[in-house]
């Protein structure tokens, strides 16, 4: 019994130690660091905005706030268990860095521009999305990836009539609308058609695909009402 | 002496890859030229406005650096419709980011010059009027359907833009 508790108790201190591996942290921070400082530089964005990789923290409907607030986009462990190239962690930081820089124009020092953001989350949302792709396109990195990382961390509910957040589908098919339009040569010439999570989201929205390709012969310029 | 010779040409061969690659800018200048314009045509987002389509702005006067004159009061300079924010619910004012202006002879990274231009903000007293009906049960909702103001972009509005000469 002694020797189970002993192993028992070795385990733990070693799970703690490997949970809090400094040099880890360190190389996740620099990579969050390099690639989020590239999309300020690249898109001339004069504002201070800091990036944290956070082990250990959650997201929750605050972590906005705080971005808001602070202009500190916060990288959760959560979130950057999803990660797999650098163009997902641009993905995932330029949407953040649309968010913050919306907390710097405005009256009140942004103050009011930050409560309206937080306020219309479902309507910023859509926005936020569209100026990660200008971002990413414009640091280098392919905007693709942000279908990619959508698509697998943002899960899909029921409804977005009575809700907070647009339908994961809804956002994915805009974004993807708002590529074909303003950077088709990332579809033409697509480096992510042998990814399998592309293809996956290729597979989950073809309605809402068939209505763009409707929307582009009949020349409309009329929002698509995305399923 | 040959094993010397080896670990310095290997040395020799391995610093170039262990050195730093510049990076394709330099902020270290602070020499800026400001540029304004004004746009030829009123655009709105009441009328269609489309991602992506071309815009043209007039250079409201000369812009000169170190005696030249980069740009003459009257010329076109082209840009494009970044994203469009349509107006929503509860006063939520309707936004156009124009950016990617096309200067002769000045490259699009030498500039800093995303413009934003927002509609009427209704929200400042949407609030603080669907907070006093939420007494009222369901009335709070109504105020769901004021909409913020749509934004335009006037001729006469005035936009500056920057241009870094030595970024």
């Amino acid at each position: 019994m002694k020797k189970i508790i002993y192993i028992l108790l070795i385990m733990s201190i070693m799970c703690g130690s490997i949970n809090a591996n400094p040099v880890e942290i360190n190389a996740i921070q620099q990579r969050v660091d390099n690639v989020g400082t590239r999309l300020l530089n690249f898109n001339r964005i004069p504002k201070r905005i800091i990036f944290t990789f956070d082990k250990e923290g959650k997201a929750d409907w605050l972590s906005k706030y705080k971005a808001l607030k602070r202009r500190q986009i916060i990288v959760y462990g959560e979130q950057y268990q999803f990660i797999q190239s650098d163009d997902e962690i641009a993905a995932m930081l330029a949407r953040e860095i649309a968010t913050v820089m919306k907390s710097y124009s405005g009256m009140w020092g942004g103050t009011i521009d930050a409560i309206q953001v937080a306020l219309s989350s479902k309507k910023f949302e859509t926005v936020a999305d569209k100026r990660a792709v200008d971002y990413m396109v414009k640091a280098g990195y392919n905007p693709l990836a942000l279908i990619v990382y959508i698509n697998k961390t943002c899960p899909q509910k029921r409804q977005d009539v009575i809700a907070r957040h647009n339908l994961t589908s809804k956002r994915l098919a805009r974004i993807y609308e708002y590529i074909t339009y303003k950077y088709p040569e990332y579809l033409q010439d697509n480096e992510y058609i042998n990814n399998q999570y592309y293809q996956n989201f290729l597979l989950n929205s073809v309605e809402n695909r068939r209505m763009l390709e409707e929307k582009i012969k009949t020349n409309s310029a009329k929002e698509v009402d995305y399923e | 002496m040959n094993k010397y010779i080896t670990l310095f040409l290997l040395f020799l061969f391995i610093n170039p890859f262990c050195m730093a690659e510049p990076l394709p800018y330099n902020f270290s200048d602070t020499t800026c030229v400001p540029i304004t314009l004004s746009i030829t045509e009123e655009i709105s987002t009441k009328d269609s406005v489309i991602e992506g389509e071309t815009v043209s702005f007039r250079v409201t006067k000369d812009v000169n650096y170190q005696g030249k004159t980069l740009l003459k009061a009257g010329d076109i300079v082209n840009a494009k419709i970044e994203t469009v924010i349509t107006s929503g619910m509860n006063g939520f004012p309707a936004e156009i980011i124009v950016d990617d202006f096309q200067i002769p002879n000045v490259d699009e990274k030498q500039l800093i010059s995303t413009h934003y231009k927002k509609g009427q903000n209704r929200c400042l007293w949407v609030y603080p009027l669907k907070w006093s009906l939420t007494l009222i049960p369901f009335a709070g909702s109504l105020t769901n359907f004021i909409k913020g103001g749509h934004a335009k972009i006037k001729p006469k509005d005035i936009i500056t833009i920057y241009y870094y000469p030595n970024w």
